[in-house]
Order: structure tokens, then C-alpha cells, then sequence
């Protein structure tokens, strides 16, 4: 099910970009609503194939919450950056040596999400991505697989 | 990425042919030349040759992996993006946040376990295995065979630029210098020549572009005295979209994002981890390798804004001189050798991958696609090796136009073309060899006939709108079109093994 809906929101957060892309050729330029669009569906696609990756026939399990926060971390990053008005100037105060609005992109977009998903990648890494017994059974399908085709060799090696 | 390697290209980097700089130059080369030695002593066989023989560790395959994500790129035409676009240049480099831990999630488990119960050694071995397809397998040979054509001859010429910018030789020796001294460890220790080298480069490109960063942020008096003298100056630099369209910002990350995990230069390297327990750490040190790689990125780009707007540098020529004219003027100059040194570290680093990836698909992807095997494909690996190398120092030589053009597209013909046919498909049991060879295809034809319209000027993309971007889009959607309209009759049915990495 997850798998399915992983790549339901995949298909279609493509398929918005490629609307708001196709909306830029207009005679007129491209319109207002065109990069809100791809504000909130780039980060839909790229969470959608981490999910699709990392689910099981179980799920996702613990998964979702990192997931759902990069997603919304990004979305609101993207929106906020869009939303608040400009008011970079020699007076602006600064977040962390940064304008407000570029501190929310660089911090929040670009630096938060390392905090988050490689830390629960690792985590997760025994249930949810490769377990010592999951190795051992690709290793024994290996293997059959190598003395498969030692014996179909015709001089018996492979 | 157009500007990028248009910036390493185009760019006449000024001589730095001091003491210095060409007394680490050389040390630098002897260290390659040294591994090189001792990793050809180590290579015996065509795995050994193409994946290291499966045999590499964590911390090597790691620091490995950054070397080759960044090029030259990183450290004179990403400043000046920077320099040039204010924040929107970041728009390249900001997706480093998820991009190797979303590469571990859809591919790294997927492809090791492939090789451990396939033997597999390239991309399109993957492909093949997946959908039961010589067809799908010779495809993406084909396309990742173009893109490399492309690669290696503008590093080639990048390394050109860089070596005589350090040595003085002119152009022409730099290429052949260059490419000599990396074809002589690709030749002779293959892939495995290629990770050590890269560990030395990598770990030369980290500890420079630290250096620098935190020499830029001392000389300025910090991050936030930068952005105030910025601030004075020019506002819109720090504007969340810096000089570009909302749009165009977006669509880089969106490209940059989403199409790291079709580079093959990265991707191939998940064959070669010796224990595939190890990956549970790997995208939390790539990640943090990368970020430091790319503070030299950030770190020049406004640091060289603020010191040109505070007067403490000259104004620039073009914006591709802000990496050596910050170098140049103010940093002690065994900085500037270091940073010298691990920009043809960078070039040769990827020049390297390429070669091999490409020596992999004319010797095994290419004749398993016609259903034969080469009799000794580490003899004809070595062959084919040289063959490359010696064909992109030529073009690299004769054909700067062509070769600016050629550099163009190599990110986007991989992103558009191996995506959804390898990530997604290695994750999707719906996915049909049909969707795969059209997306392929797809990919294919539209990034060469966009990029050959836009070069030529007879067409205009609006702006925020790229030939990558639209290229993956139109991908992505034949691939999920063409599987669901073939998933009757087009479904091939999945081998057992495959069934299971699949699954796990």
C-alpha cells in the first residue's frame, strides 16, 4: 500500500512540475502560481522516492515521522522564501550572520535535513534497510546462483 | 550546471607558477603516482578491475564517493555562480542535504545486494538483471556511453587549464600531462588506483576548502560582518532566490536533487563496499563530506563579494577569476597551492570514474547486449582504458567549441535517462523493460535534440526552464505511462533473486 501511494505521489508530483514548466512557454511569461507549484511538489517527489526506497511489505514504520518532517521542512522553507516579503537591506538583522530569508533557506532547506534523515537512516538501519539476516539470505541465493553456473558451464567453470 | 563547467573551461585561470605552488604540485603528483603503483601490484582480475573486487572499506568508499560528486566545478565556477547569482547559486548545492541518504534509501541496498547475488559490476548489469532485458541493458550502455564522451573530454580540458595555471606549460601539455598521469593509474590499477587516488584527492579537496572557508570568515571578521558589507551593496544577493527566478531556483534543486541518482560516477561506486552492513553509516559521512567540500563554494562566492564591495580586492575581470584572485591576493600562498592542487585533484578524480565506467560498457555492457562475452575483459579493459583517454585528449586538444558543447549535457543525460529506469525501477515491481527502454530513449533524444537547439541558438528555453529539467519530466512520465499501459502484456517476469533484493 505505501508503495503504491509512494508512487501515486511521485507520478503526480511530476506531473505538476511539468505543468508549472509547460506554463512558463506563455506568450504572457510565467505565471504567478507556476513556482508555488514547484515549491510544494519538488519536495513531495523527493520524499515519495525515499519512502518508495525504504518501504517494506510492513511499511515504512518508524520512517514516517523523518519523512513527514523533511517534507514539511522543505515545503515551508520553499513557501516562506516565496511568501515573506523582501526586506534585505543595511538594515535587516541577521539569523546566524544571515538575512531572515536566506537564513530560512540555507539553515532550514539546506542544513536541517542533515540532522534529521542520515540520523535516522542509521537508526532504522536493522529493521527497516538490511538486517545480518536479510544479508544471509541474499548470500545464500548467491551462491546457489554461482554454483548454478559452474554446473551449466560446459568445461564446468564458470 | 551549464555555467559550471563553461567556468573551468573557459576560464584562462591566471599562472600561479611560483616555488610553492609547483613544489606541491609535484608532491602532489608523486603521491598519485606512488598508489598508483601500489594498487596496479593488486589488480588481477576484471572485478578487481571495474568494482575494486567488492573489497573496499567504509571510510575509503566514502571519502571516494565526495571526490567524485564534486569537480572542479566546486572550486572556481561554483564561487563565481556564487559571486555572480548571490543565493540562487546555492540552489545547486543545497539538495547535498538529502541526496546521499534518498541515494541510500532507493539504490545502495538495491545494488550491493545485486552484486553480492549476481556478481554485477556496472549500472546497466543492474538494468539487465531487473527486467530481463539485453535491450534495456544496451540502451543505458548507449546513454551513459554518451554522456561520458561528453565528461571526459571537458575534463580532460579542465585539467589542461588547471595544470598550466600551475605549472606554465601551456594548454596543450596540461591536457596531455594530465590525462597521461590519470590514464597511467586507470590503465594500470583500474578502479582500485581510482579510490586511493580519490581518498588522497578527496581528503586534499576537504582540507582546502575548510582552510579557505575559515580564512574568508576570519579576514572578513565573520559570516555577519560579510553579509552587512553585502547587504549595503547589493541586497537582492541575499534574496532567497539570490539573481535568479524563483522558478529557476527551484528547478535547480529540483534537477540537482532528484538527478543525483542517476550519476554513475557516484551510483557505480555502492557495487564496491567490501561489507554491505556498512552502508548504515555511509550517508551521514558522505553528507558530512560533502558539506565540507562545498564550504569552499560558499565561502569564496561571498567572501570575494564582500572583500571587492569593502575594497579589500580588486574588482573582478570575470567572475570565474574570484577562486584565484582571492588566492592570489590574499591568502598565504601554500593555501593557494593546496587549493590549486585539489582542483586538478578534482578534474582528475573524475576524469578517472568515467574512464572506467566507460572501459566497463564497451568490454561488458556492449557485448552482453548482443549476447557475447569478451574472452579477457581485463586485458581489453586495460585496452579500451587508454583508448578513451588518449580520444578525449584529442578532442579535448582540437575542438574547444565542441568540447564546451559536449560538457553541456552530461548531468542531465544521466539524470534524464538512468532515473527512473534504475531507481525507480529497482524499487517498483510495475515497472515493465518497455517503460524502461522508452524512458531511456526519451531521456536521450530529448536532452541531445534540446541542448542541440539551444546551442545552436535556433530556440530559447523561458527562464527557470532547462533542457535537464524538462528532459526528466518527460522521462519520468513515459516511464509511468508506458508500464501502466504495458503492464499486461510487457511485464517480464522478475528472476527470484531479484524478486528478493527487491523486496528486502
Amino acid at each position: 500500500m505505501i508503495r503504491k501511494s509512494a508512487i501515486a505521489a511521485l507520478f503526480l508530483s511530476i506531473l505538476a512540475i511539468g505543468v508549472a514548466y509547460a506554463s512558463a512557454f506563455r506568450k504572457s511569461g510565467t505565471p504567478a502560481w507556476s513556482p508555488w507549484v514547484v515549491a510544494v511538489a519538488v519536495p513531495v517527489a523527493i520524499v515519495a522516492i525515499m519512502m518508495l526506497g525504504a518501504a517494506r511489505d510492513e511499511g515504512v514504520g518508524r520512517l514516517k515521522i523523518p519523512f513527514a518532517f523533511v517534507a514539511l521542512n522543505l515545503i515551508v522553507g520553499f513557501v516562506a522564501a516565496l511568501a515573506l516579503p523582501a526586506t534585505e537591506g543595511a538594515a535587516s538583522g541577521l539569523f546566524l550572520g544571515l538575512p531572515l530569508r536566506a537564513a530560512i533557506i540555507i539553515y532550514g532547506v539546506g542544513l536541517l535535513p542533515i540532522f534529521v534523515l542520515p540520523v535516522a537512516y542509521a537508526l532504522t538501519f536493522e529493521t527497516q534497510t538490511l538486517s545480518a539476516a536479510d544479508l544471509e539470505r541474499v548470500r545464500r541465493l548467491g551462491q546457489a546462483n554461482a554454483e548454478r553456473a559452474v554446473g551449466d558451464s560446459p568445461d564446468g567453470r564458470s | 550546471m551549464i555555467h559550471t563547467i563553461h567556468a573551468l573551461i573557459q576560464s584562462a585561470l591566471p599562472s600561479v607558477a611560483q616555488p610553492a605552488v609547483i613544489t606541491v604540485g609535484i608532491l602532489y603528483f608523486a603521491v598519485i603516482v606512488g598508489i598508483s603503483v601500489w594498487a596496479a601490484r593488486r589488480t588481477r582480475t576484471a572485478s578487481d578491475f571495474f568494482v575494486a573486487g567488492k573489497g573496499i572499506g567504509l571510510v575509503a568508499l566514502t571519502v571516494a564517493s565526495v571526490s567524485v560528486s564534486v569537480s572542479g566545478f566546486a572550486f572556481i565556477g561554483g564561487p563565481a555562480f556564487v559571486y555572480t547569482a548571490g543565493l540562487g547559486a546555492m540552489y545547486i548545492v543545497l539538495p547535498a542535504a538529502v541526496t546521499n541518504v534518498m541515494g541510500a534509501w532507493v539504490l545502495a541496498k538495491r545494488m550491493r545486494l545485486l552484486g553480492e547475488a549476481r556478481g554485477l559490476i556496472t549500472i546497466p548489469d543492474a538494468i539487465g538483471a531487473r527486467y530481463n532485458s539485453r535491450a534495456a541493458q544496451g540502451i543505458s550502455a548507449v546513454a551513459i556511453l554518451v554522456g561520458i564522451i561528453g565528461y571526459m573530454a571537458t575534463n580532460a580540458l579542465a585539467m589542461g587549464v588547471v595544470i598550466n595555471s600551475i605549472f606554465g606549460v601551456g594548454l596543450g601539455w596540461g591536457i596531455w600531462i594530465g590525462m597521461g598521469v590519470t590514464l597511467a593509474y586507470s590503465a594500470s590499477g583500474g578502479i582500485l588506483a581510482g579510490i586511493y587516488n580519490d581518498v588522497f584527492q578527496g581528503t586534499l579537496m576537504g582540507t582546502a576548502s575548510v582552510l579557505v572557508f575559515l580564512f574568508v570568515l576570519q579576514l572578513a571578521g565573520g559570516l555577519g560582518a560579510i553579509s552587512q558589507t553585502i547587504l549595503q551593496h547589493d541586497p537582492g544577493f541575499f534574496s532567497p532566490w539570490g539573481k535568479l527566478t524563483p522558478l529557476a531556483a527551484l528547478s535547480f534543486f529540483f534537477v540537482f536533487s532528484m538527478g543525483s541518482l542517476g550519476q554513475p560516477q557516484a551510483v557505480h561506486k555502492y557495487y564496491m563496499l567490501r561489507d554491505p552492513l556498512q552502508l548504515k553509516w555511509y550517508p551521514l559521512l558522505k553528507t558530512v563530506g560533502l558539506v565540507l567540500v562545498l564550504l569552499l563554494y560558499f565561502g569564496v562566492g561571498v567572501g570575494v563579494k564582500a572583500f571587492i564591495a569593502s575594497g579589500k580586492l580588486p574588482p573582478l575581470g570575470s567572475p570565474d577569476q574570484a577562486t584565484p584572485t582571492l588566492l592570489l591576493n590574499v591568502t598565504p600562498i601554500v593555501l593557494a597551492a593546496l587549493v590549486f592542487s585539489g582542483i586538478a585533484a578534482a578534474t582528475m578524480s573524475a576524469a578517472n570514474s568515467f574512464i572506467n565506467i566507460g572501459a566497463a560498457i564497451v568490454t561488458h555492457d556492449l557485448p552482453i547486449a548482443f549476447g557475447r562475452r569478451v574472452a579477457n575483459e581485463l586485458w581489453w579493459g586495460r585496452a579500451v582504458t587508454v583508448f578513451i583517454a588518449i580520444a578525449a585528449a584529442i578532442t579535448a586538444q582540437r575542438s574547444g567549441a565542441m568540447v564546451a558543447f559536449l560538457g553541456i549535457f552530461g548531468w542531465g543525460l544521466f539524470a534524464s535517462t538512468l532515473v527512473p529506469a534504475l531507481a525507480i525501477g529497482l524499487n517498483w515491481q510495475g515497472a515493465t523493460p518497455s517503460a524502461a527502454i522508452s524512458s531511456i530513449a526519451t531521456g536521450l533524444v530529448v536532452t541531445l535534440a534540446l541542448e542541440t537547439a539551444s546551442y545552436l541558438k535556433m530556440f530559447t528555453f523561458p527562464a527557470g526552464v532547462t533542457a535537464s529539467a524538462v528532459a526528466m519530466v518527460a522521462s519520468f512520465l513515459v516511464f509511468f505511462v508506458v508500464s501502466w499501459l504495458t503492464s499486461q502484456r510487457g511485464r517480464q517476469p522478475i528472476a527470484d533473486d531479484v524478486r528478493l533484493v527487491m523486496e528486502l
